[in-house]
């Protein structure tokens, strides 16, 4: 998803954060994680998740599923980009939604 | 996407004749007449009740096989009875007559299907045996059969069909897997056949056969230029790839926990979506799909056990 062609951060992109909880039974299970995915990469910030102190591309599925969020599990959610408010508003709204799972 | 429409092919005995007449050893008695009357069931049927005179439900639009039984009933009536039970036999839409075991026919009844411009055929195989090779090789003949765009690969022993519009790189990619050591099955076009039902075997057309077009050297001939075992004549098709352009493509599935299907000659074909972009090793992306299939087949999926794994881990978490 092309991480490494990014250029560094610059001061004047702005950052929104907020810490999400997982609520869905099964947790950020493969069917979630691409869901995520998916919703990340249609913004064009770049979108954080840290779980434990282990920070993670959002729009990475391996690393997604990795964390093994299970149901309870918080995630600190960073998006950092000009389309970040919006990005992170939609991922918090899937998350609420349980990925349509439940 | 355009491809010819389903067919169910009806044969002429001439037809038969000439595509089996060795498998099924069958020798033309008599004058070469109605080569041209239509088999119309890919059925044998053996006329025992229609010899004694009883017509309902006689199965006139199959091939009617005379063994033992029927011809020492025959020899059973009088010369007179036995000539007027071949005229009405002979005076039905029948395709054609085979006479089983070598026997020799009576007189009356090849006379009788000359004069109607009926085919006696004979063989020496046992009637039983005649019927159940004569009746595979109907279903064959008459098995549905479609020709869809694509090229056919054997991969592996995964009969694999590579679909996308012209220019996405298909020609590329057959010619990566053959550099592989697989086998090409039809370049462009693929024609397939519905075998009982269940499943579809692939070939290519006769013309094009064992000769792919690539886009800047024109035609080759992918057997001369890389060896008998880079050509194969038919395959069972196992999965069908689509190669998209990844602009055109809005939803990749990033996991492959739900298996697509592809419909052709109303039998369901495991689908792979592969988006296309500069860069990627098609043929290496084609062949993984192929052995993931393969491996599916045996009852492994990869991302189901993955997801799996996954679950579990998360379950042993939450129990901490």
């Amino acid at each position: 998803m092309g991480l490494l062609s990014r250029k560094p951060d610059t001061a004047s992109q702005s950052k929104t954060a907020k810490e999400l909880t997982i609520i869905n039974r099964l947790g950020l299970h493969a069917r979630p994680s691409a869901m995520f995915v998916k919703t990340a990469s249609r913004f064009k910030c770049e979108v954080w998740v840290e779980k434990d102190g282990e920070r993670v591309n959002g729009k990475s599925i391996m690393g997604l599923m990795m964390l093994a969020a299970g149901q309870g599990s918080k995630l600190l959610i960073t998006c950092e980009g000009p389309d970040g408010d919006k990005a992170l508003e939609e991922i918090e709204g899937i998350v609420l939604r349980k990925f349509d799972e439940d | 996407m355009s491809s010819s429409e389903a067919k169910h092919p009806n044969l002429s005995v001439g037809e038969f004749y000439t595509r089996h007449s060795e498998s099924l050893q069958m020798k033309l008695i008599g004058p070469t007449v109605g080569f041209d009357r239509r088999i119309r069931e890919p059925t044998i049927n053996r006329p025992g009740l229609a010899l004694s005179g009883f017509f309902s439900y006689f199965a006139d639009r199959r091939i009617q096989v005379l063994g033992s039984a029927e011809l020492s009933y025959l020899k059973s009536l009088s010369e007179a009875d036995a000539r007027a039970r071949c005229k009405a036999l002979c005076s039905r839409q029948i395709p054609c007559l085979v006479v089983s075991r070598s026997a020799k026919p009576p007189t009356a009844l090849t006379e009788e299907a000359e004069a109607a411009g009926i085919a006696v055929f004979r063989t020496p195989m046992v009637t039983m045996k005649f019927i159940n090779a004569a009746t595979l090789a109907l279903e064959f003949d008459f098995a549905p059969t479609k020709s869809e765009y694509g090229s056919m690969m054997d991969i592996m022993g995964v009969g694999t069909l590579i679909r996308g519009s012209s220019g996405i790189g298909k020609s590329e990619c057959v010619l990566g897997l053959i550099e592989r050591g697989h086998s090409l099955v039809s370049d462009d076009m693929t024609r397939f056949r519905a075998l009982e039902g269940r499943e579809l075997v692939g070939t290519s057309p006769d013309l094009t056969r064992n000769h792919m077009e690539i886009r800047g050297l024109g035609v080759i001939n992918v057997m001369s230029i890389f060896g008998i075992g880079s050509v194969r004549h038919e395959k069972r098709l196992d999965l069908i790839v689509t190669l998209k352009d990844w602009q055109e493509l809005e939803d990749v599935d990033r996991i492959g926990l739900d298996q697509e299907f592809f419909e052709l000659l109303d039998i369901l074909i495991p689908h792979v979506t592969i988006p296309v972009r500069t860069g990627r090793d098609l043929a290496r992306l084609v062949e993984v799909a192929a052995l993931d299939q393969k491996l599916k087949s045996t009852g492994q999926n990869s991302a189901v056990e993955f997801n799996q794994r996954l679950l579990n881990l998360m379950q042993k978490k939450k129990e901490q």
